[in-house]
């Protein structure tokens, strides 16, 4: 198999990655007319199996699960997701064979064992689906001219997935439709509806294609989402712990400082996250994310230029091959570092404490989202795709890491996600080093002195206008503007 | 007045034809009093034992004062009785023309030169040598005013005593009694809150226990101001003459067939693993005929319930048959819960968006939690409508999760009914509230049963605490 991507023209990659459109809700009129009656059966039963299909049945749709024979028989976790709740569930022979659609929600790593031996058993003119394009975009994957291949992808955690639902409302989604498996036409159709089976369509869709969510969504995770907040992570609680700061506080003020810090992005984007701090605050965020920027600029190009050319997943690919070997290492390291063995203090830290004390991780965030958008959008993903992989997802791998630390954020992404992260952190940890020994306690654990409160009216006037002109916050605006309509908690 | 009025587990008879029970309160020296409550719940009787009004058949009531001034309604009407009798009694062939007014002020009075000044302020000064009996109410009223405040009262009792006074009248006898608070500890006996002067530092609230008893219900310092303000309330929502608004015309739910059940559960069964929770269970709710439910924890009551709505996964596996659909025939649940209102402790805890009051209750209209939808100008209007009922108009903009858990619950109420569903679920819609906040929702309860056309299913963990009105009962036990 090769990658699907380097097989396209120049021309049609370039198109390929430009898509994205915001979907008016105009759109999904039909509901889940296109899927009413037809026989969905979910491949794999963990959390965005279960969650997805509960939804899907709860919208009136007929969902079963499709488990490996070995899984049923030792009735596994999945099997007891999946019984327990009501489902019916069979082998592939049993169910593949009668269903229209076909949900493929089991991890990357497993995607091609799994369509293959799914394909043959596929009945004419059926429906594959997708809810990650990794499979069909990087290995290639070659799928039978008469099924329909569609991605839908909430672009939340399956337990997100479905509080929302079950609360009236839904997640973000991204659709696509792969357009050299599109026989009958009907990719639009049922992906549309699958999206309201889920709720989707009330938080808003997307519609981009395979290729630009695999690539920019590879990027985001790798680079601002996990990889930055873990170097971020490791980086600022031995410098504190170095400079004498209590290590129960400093755990404390990283492990639910990202979780603060970019509440404030989700709501008013990087300006209202530095709109936060004092002004002296500000212009000193705002002095080292731009020197961070200069620094790991080159790695954030190393990852984007990796992803497009497909040499990340080929060596992720030959991980897989080596029974994870690194990986698996990686994340054995990643436990033993002290931020994630001291436990977080039992001190009290206030909202505007962690923004105040936590002047580095202001600068490492906005580095990060800019550096990933910048670099995205350079490689000619779109500004909106760009958006949702880099500011908009932050907050929500933030809230893992306050859940349980690191160990919760690499737990709750997926493999592709987590393997990518670890891969950045090892090349960021030492690009930061020389950098790292400039800074003191006044950014990162303590705050600015009083005596610091004074600053020059033109350069804070330049740091401002900077950061509202920055094209994130532009494309932001628009697209916070769309959710806001649609989540209207007025 | 040296020392305190107790009344310990005082029981009250008035002439057999109404009673107070078990009364426990105590005045101290230094407080001012209203007493307030619903209609017949026996205001005023109680206001009336402290002038040493009806027969004291259980219990001790000491450190009463000598000399306590009186002004009530029924003070008033026995005066002019006995004026009246006065004249029957006459056997001289002479026109009596009764006690003069002067006479009715000074002829036993401790301050007269207080008197004096009260009669030229409350404008008696020309009727003084008029017959006390031929005075309007408003007038013989002024004169016990008068009569109660010269007397140099040791406890001032005054019994809806702004009731039909002019706006001048009022401020001026509201200023007087501000003038004498160090001296005399009053009781006033008020129907609304609003009219309490600033110098009161108590409320006693009475609930009528039967049709001829009352109690004494709740005793509050207006310092607490959340008690304060759920008395408030409470007050408002049992005498308010707001009726249950009425549900949006253009949200219609679909109108079921009378003759089919609401809800019909056959051999219904939870388990989980080898655990059963519910065991063939055979329950069918028709149209009108309200349910209790109860059972102890972990009989799977709310199990049950989830079957119901739709919010166990296990309603696919059983035989259900909710408001005209055959479960697991193709219905979404949003077709199932647009015909239940619902209401539970688990859903105040997943209530946690930030969201206004008023769009707490306008959610109820879309089944979600939160508000994901634009609302119309008449669901804001209805909306409106249920805060003024619950007497809560003034936080309708204010952050649900700010309110207190009481309130919160009311609002969530609100919520359940807005649309006037075939079936409201009140799932312990008491659990892990006070006593004041218990009888605010009880209170509300009560509202909205009266006259609605919805199905009700109570849920309670004690099966004998019963809502008025639900005559049939499911008691769950615990399996296993």
């Amino acid at each position: 198999m090769a990658n699907y991507f380097n097989t396209l023209p120049l021309r049609e990659q370039l198109e390929q990655l430009a898509k994205c459109r915001f979907m008016d809700s105009s759109e999904f009129a039909d509901g889940v007319e296109a899927l009413k009656g037809k026989k969905m059966v979910v491949i794999g039963c963990g959390a965005q199996g279960l969650n997805q299909g509960l939804n899907l049945r709860d919208s009136g749709l007929d969902v079963s699960y499709a488990l490996r024979p070995e899984a049923i028989e030792q009735k596994r976790q999945s099997w007891k997701n999946a019984t327990e709740n009501g489902f019916t569930v069979g082998t592939y022979e049993d169910l593949i064979p009668t269903a229209d659609v076909v949900l493929n929600l089991t991890p990357d790593k497993q995607h091609t064992s799994v369509v293959k031996a799914v394909m043959p058993l596929m009945k004419e003119g059926a429906c594959l689906s997708y809810s990650h394009g990794f499979n069909i975009v990087e290995e290639g994957m070659q799928i039978r001219d008469d099924l329909t291949v569609i991605m839908v992808a909430p672009k939340c955690p399956g337990s997100e997935v479905r509080a929302e639902y079950v609360r009236g409302f839904g997640v973000p989604t991204l659709i696509a439709v792969h357009e050299d498996n599109d026989p009958k036409g009907e990719g639009l159709a049922l992906a549309k509806a699958y999206a309201v089976g889920t709720g989707g369509h009330k938080a808003g869709v997307l519609m981009s294609s395979f290729i630009a969510e695999v690539k920019s969504d590879l990027m985001g995770e790798q680079t601002i989402l996990c990889g930055m907040l873990q170097t971020g992570s490791i980086l600022c609680f031995d410098k504190m712990v170095e400079e004498g700061i209590d290590p129960g506080y400093a755990s404390k003020l990283i492990q639910y400082g990202w979780e603060n810090i970019t509440e404030a992005l989700k709501y008013g984007g990087v300006t209202n996250m530095l709109d936060r701090l004092s002004n002296p605050a500000k212009i000193k965020a705002f002095d080292l994310s731009e020197e961070l920027k200069v620094i790991m600029r080159p790695l954030y190009n190393k990852h984007q230029d990796d992803i497009i050319d497909g040499t990340f997943s080929r060596v992720m690919m030959e991980d897989w091959a080596n029974d994870d070997a690194n990986l698996l290492k990686w994340r054995a390291e990643t436990a033993e570092t002290n931020f994630e063995k001291t436990p977080a203090g039992d001190v009290e830290i206030s909202e505007q404490e962690f923004f105040d004390k936590g002047i580095l991780m202001v600068a490492m965030v906005k580095a990060g989202v800019e550096l990933a958008f910048e670099t995205m959008t350079a490689a000619g993903i779109i500004a909106e795709s760009a958006y949702y992989e880099s500011l908009h997802e932050t907050p929500l791998i933030a809230n893992t890491i306050a859940r349980k630390k690191l160990y919760e954020m690499n737990a709750t992404i997926s493999d592709t996600a987590e393997y990518g992260c670890y891969l950045y952190n090892h090349a960021c940890v030492p690009l930061l080093a020389d950098f790292m020994k400039d800074i003191k306690t006044d950014v990162i654990g303590k705050g600015l002195s009083d005596t610091d409160n004074g600053v020059d009216n033109a350069r804070l006037i330049e740091v401002n206008t900077a950061l509202r002109s920055h094209p994130v916050e532009a494309v932001g605006a628009v697209l916070r503007g769309h959710m806001a309509d649609m989540k209207k908690i007025v | 007045m040296d020392s305190a009025i107790r009344l310990e587990n005082v029981c009250v008879n008035f002439d057999e034809r109404f009673y107070l029970n078990q009364i426990n309160w105590t005045i101290e020296p230094s407080q001012h009093w209203v007493i307030t409550g619903t209609n017949g719940s026996g205001k005023s009787a109680l206001a009336a034992v402290l002038a040493g009004v009806g027969d004291i058949e259980q219990g001790t009531l000491t450190g009463l004062p000598g000399r306590v001034g009186l002004v009530s309604f029924e003070a008033q009407a026995e005066l002019i009785a006995k004026e009246l009798k006065k004249d029957d009694a006459d056997i001289m062939d002479v026109i009596s023309v009764g006690t003069p007014v002067q006479e009715m002020i000074f002829s036993d009075c401790a301050d007269p030169e207080l008197a004096s000044e009260l009669v030229e302020k409350f404008g008696l000064s020309h009727l003084l040598d008029r017959a006390f009996r031929k005075l309007s109410t408003g007038e013989t009223r002024k004169v016990m005013l008068v009569r109660a405040l010269s007397s140099k009262p040791e406890l001032l009792i005054l019994d809806e005593p702004f009731d039909g006074l002019d706006v001048d009248t009022l401020a001026m006898l509201q200023q007087h009694l501000a003038s004498i608070i160090e001296t005399t500890p009053m009781v006033l006996v008020l129907n609304r809150f609003d009219e309490m002067p600033d110098f009161i530092t108590h409320v006693a609230y009475l609930e009528k226990a039967s049709d001829d008893c009352g109690q004494l219900t709740f005793k509050v310092d207006r310092q607490d101001n959340s008690a304060f303000s759920e008395l408030y309330q409470l007050l408002h929502l049992k005498t308010t003459d707001l009726q249950v608004p009425k549900p949006d015309p253009a949200a219609q739910i679909p109108a079921l067939d009378a003759n089919q059940p609401l809800v019909k559960l056959t051999n219904a069964t939870i388990k989980y693993g080898d655990t059963v929770i519910v065991d063939n269970l055979n329950w069918t709710i028709e149209p009108g005929k309200h349910w209790q439910l109860s059972g102890p924890n972990g009989s799977g009551k709310t199990g049950v319930l989830s079957l119901i709505t739709g919010d166990h996964p296990q309603c696919y596996t059983n035989d259900i048959f909710v408001f005209g659909f055959q479960r697991g025939n193709g219905e979404s649940i949003w077709q199932i819960k647009q015909f239940i209102g619902y209401v539970s402790t688990a859903l105040q805890w997943e209530y946690r968006v930030s969201v206004s009051c008023k769009n707490v209750i306008i959610s109820g209209f879309y089944d979600s939690i939160g508000m994901y939808s634009k609302s119309t100008d008449n669901q804001k209007k209805i909306a409106d409508e249920w805060l003024a009922l619950l007497g809560m108009s003034d936080r309708a903009d204010q952050p649900f999760n700010k309110l207190s858990y009481g309130d919160q619950r009311l609002l969530l109420i609100a919520r359940a009914m807005v649309k006037h569903p075939p079936l409201l679920i009140l799932d312990e819609p008491c659990l892990g509230l006070d006593d004041m906040n218990r009888q605010l929702v009880l209170a509300l309860i009560e509202k909205i049963c009266e006259g609605n056309e919805t199905t009700v299913l109570y849920v309670n963990h004690h099966a004998e605490d019963k809502i008025a009105g639900i005559e049939q009962y499911l008691a769950l036990e615990k399996n296993g």
